[in-house]
C-alpha cells in the first residue's frame, strides 16, 4: 500500500489527485492537503472581475467531491518538510497546520510515500509597497474573492462616469518581475468592452502598464506566429488591438509603490515616474511560500529543496541569455535530492526566465517571470501522477512520462469581451512554450504551423466552452478523463 | 502599424463565419495541445 500526499488543490494538485485516484486501487491512499475549501477555475476570474459571472459559477467545494471519490482531504496548510522523517518518525512527512474546523490551529505530521508539491505561488503583494487588493483603489483578479472586490471597485467607477466624472484606468503588472501578463491583458480588454457596453467609454482613459520590454511579450519572449495568411509578431497583434480600442501603454515599468490613486514606477531609462488612476488592477509578484525543510537530525536543509520555489530536474547553472537552451527546463519535475518528491505546476523553480532579462540604468531588474498557466500546470501534474502510478505498479522508479515546456504546446484563449453574440477572444497557441532556437532558428524558436493567432467571436465561444468543460472535468463527472489537460 | 480594417472587423464579428472558425480553432488547438509532449534532453547535441 502506498500513500501519496498532494499539497495544494489548485489546477495542478487537483489534476494529480483525480488521475491518481482513478488509476490506483483503493488500497492506496491519496491525500490532498490544502488550506482552501473550494476548487476555483482561475481563468474565469476575469469575468467575475467585470461582473459578468458570479464567483459561485467558477468554484465548488472540495470536501464533498473528495469524500465521494475516496480522496482524503485535510483543510490545512503545509509549514515545513521533513523528507527523511525525524528521530521519532521513520517515514518522510510534511508538518501541516489545520486552518478550519475543530482541529484549527493543530499541527499534524502527514507521512507519505510520494509527495506532490502543488502549492503554486504565493501572491507576493508585499513586494510592492502599498499594493494591497482592494486598497488604494488598486485591485487584483488572482483569486475569486479578489475578482469580486475588483468588480465592486469597477462598478463604482462606472457609476461615477455615468454621473459625468472622467476616470483613468490602469491595468497591468504591479512589480518589476510580475508574471501572468496574459490575465491582465484579458482584463484590460474586458474592462474596455464593459465600458462600451455601459456607454461610458468616452469618459475613460485606459492605460496598460507592464514590465514587458515590448507588447505581447507575455513572459514568453514574445511570439512570432501565423495570423491568417500573414506571419506576425505578438507585439504587432497586441499593438493592433490596443490601437483599435484606444488603449495607451507604458512598457518596461517596474511598479514599486502604490499610493491612493497613484502608481509609482521606474522605467528602463532609470527614470522614476508616476501614473494617476481612479481604478487599477495590477498583478503582484509571485514567490515561493517560504517553506523550511529539515533532515532527520533537524538540521536545516531548505537550500537542498528550495530556490524560492522547489528544486526539480532543471539545469540551474547560471548562464547568459544567449546560452539558454530548452534542455535547461525540467522534464519529470522530480526533486533531485529526494526522488519521491515531485513538483508540477507553478511550484517548481524555473531554471531562468523565458523573456530576455533587462536592467534599468539604475540596475533594477525589469522583466517578466516565466508564466506557467493552467494548461502546462495540468499537463505536468498528469505526467507526475502517471510516473508515480507506474512506480507503484512496477515497484521501481519510473520516469517514462516527460513533459518539458520546451517540448509542449499551449493555447492561450484570452477573453477580449464577454457576450455570446457581442463577445470577442484572442486565441494564441504556441509550440513550444519555451522557444527552441536550435530547432526553429528562423521563427524565434517556435513552430509556425503550431503557433498561430486568431481574433474574433469564436475566441469567446472557445473560452466559454473551456470554462464549462474544465469545471465538468474537475467535478469528475462521467468520462471526465476524456477531456485533455 | 497594422490596423483592423472594416473587412477584418466584419469577419471577426460575423457569427456565421465565426462558427466555422470555432470548429477549425477547436480542432487545431486539440491537435497542438493533445498532440503530445515529451523531453528534450535526448536530443541534446
Amino acid at each position: 500500500m502506498s500513500k501519496i500526499v498532494i499539497l495544494g488543490a489548485g489546477i495542478s494538485g487537483h489534476v494529480a489527485a483525480t488521475h491518481l485516484r482513478r488509476k490506483l486501487s483503493k488500497k492506496h491512499e491519496v491525500v490532498v492537503v490544502s488550506p482552501n475549501s473550494n476548487y476555483q477555475w482561475v481563468p474565469s476570474n476575469i469575468w467575475v472581475g467585470i461582473g459578468r459571472m458570479k464567483s459561485e459559477k467558477i468554484i465548488f467545494p472540495l470536501a464533498p467531491l473528495y469524500k465521494k471519490k475516496g480522496i482524503k482531504y485535510k483543510q490545512a496548510k503545509a509549514i515545513s518538510f521533513f523528507p527523511e522523517g525525524d528521530k521519532n518518525e521513520d517515514k518522510p512527512y510534511v508538518l501541516a497546520e489545520y486552518v478550519m474546523g475543530e482541529n484549527a490551529g493543530q499541527q499534524e505530521k502527514i507521512t507519505y510515500d510520494y509527495l506532490i508539491n502543488a502549492t503554486g505561488p504565493k501572491l507576493n503583494f508585499a513586494a510592492t509597497e502599498g499594493l494591497i487588493p482592494g486598497k488604494n483603489k488598486a485591485y487584483s483578479v488572482c483569486t475569486y474573492t479578489h475578482a469580486d472586490h475588483a468588480w465592486q471597485g469597477l462598478e463604482k467607477v462606472i457609476q461615477d462616469m455615468k454621473a459625468g466624472k472622467k476616470a483613468k484606468i490602469l491595468i497591468g503588472t504591479g512589480h518589476a518581475k510580475s508574471t501572468c501578463q496574459g490575465a491582465a491583458f484579458e482584463y484590460i480588454l474586458n474592462v474596455e468592452k464593459e465600458l462600451v457596453r455601459h456607454n461610458v467609454r468616452d469618459m475613460a482613459e485606459i492605460t496598460w502598464i507592464s514590465n514587458e520590454y515590448s507588447l505581447g511579450d507575455f513572459g514568453m519572449d514574445g511570439v512570432l506566429m501565423s495570423y491568417g495568411d500573414m506571419i506576425m509578431k505578438s507585439s504587432d497583434l497586441v499593438e493592433m488591438i490596443f490601437e483599435d480600442r484606444d488603449i495607451k501603454w507604458i512598457l518596461g515599468a517596474a511598479v514599486n509603490k502604490i499610493e491612493d490613486g497613484i502608481a509609482h514606477y521606474e522605467n528602463l531609462e532609470g527614470e522614476q515616474k508616476s501614473e494617476n488612476y481612479d481604478f487599477a488592477m495590477l498583478i503582484p509578484a509571485f514567490s515561493g511560500h517560504g517553506f523550511k525543510a529539515y533532515d532527520k537530525n533537524k538540521n536545516d536543509i531548505t537550500e537542498k529543496l528550495f530556490k524560492g520555489f522547489m528544486i526539480v530536474d532543471a539545469d540551474y547553472t547560471p548562464k547568459p541569455y544567449e546560452q539558454w537552451t530548452v534542455q535547461d527546463w525540467p522534464e519529470t519535475y522530480q526533486n533531485p535530492s529526494y526522488k519521491n518528491i515531485f513538483v508540477p505546476g507553478i511550484a517548481f523553480a524555473p531554471p531562468h526566465t523565458i523573456s530576455k532579462p533587462r536592467k534599468s540604468k539604475n540596475g533594477t531588474d525589469i522583466f517578466p517571470a516565466p508564466p506557467r498557466t493552467g494548461m502546462p500546470s495540468g499537463i505536468t501534474a498528469k505526467l507526475v501522477a502517471e510516473n508515480i502510478i507506474d512506480a507503484i505498479k512496477s515497484g521501481k522508479e519510473s520516469l517514462n512520462h516527460k513533459g518539458s515546456m520546451g517540448n509542449m504546446g499551449a493555447a492561450c484563449i484570452a477573453s477580449a469581451g464577454f457576450g455570446f453574440w457581442k463577445g470577442s477572444g484572442i486565441s494564441i497557441t504556441t509550440y513550444p512554450i519555451v522557444p527552441d532556437f536550435v530547432k526553429y532558428p528562423d521563427s524565434h524558436g517556435r513552430h509556425l504551423g503550431k503557433t498561430f493567432g486568431a481574433v474574433g467571436l469564436a475566441g469567446h465561444w472557445l473560452k466559454l466552452m473551456l470554462h464549462y468543460a474544465f469545471i465538468y472535468k474537475a467535478k469528475m463527472k462521467p468520462f471526465w478523463w476524456l477531456i485533455p489537460e | 502599424m497594422k490596423r483592423i480594417s472594416p473587412r477584418m472587423r466584419f469577419r471577426m464579428n460575423n457569427p456565421f463565419l465565426q462558427f466555422f472558425k470555432f470548429i477549425i480553432l477547436s480542432v487545431k488547438i486539440m491537435v497542438i495541445v493533445a498532440g503530445g509532449h515529451g523531453g528534450t534532453r535526448e536530443s541534446k547535441s
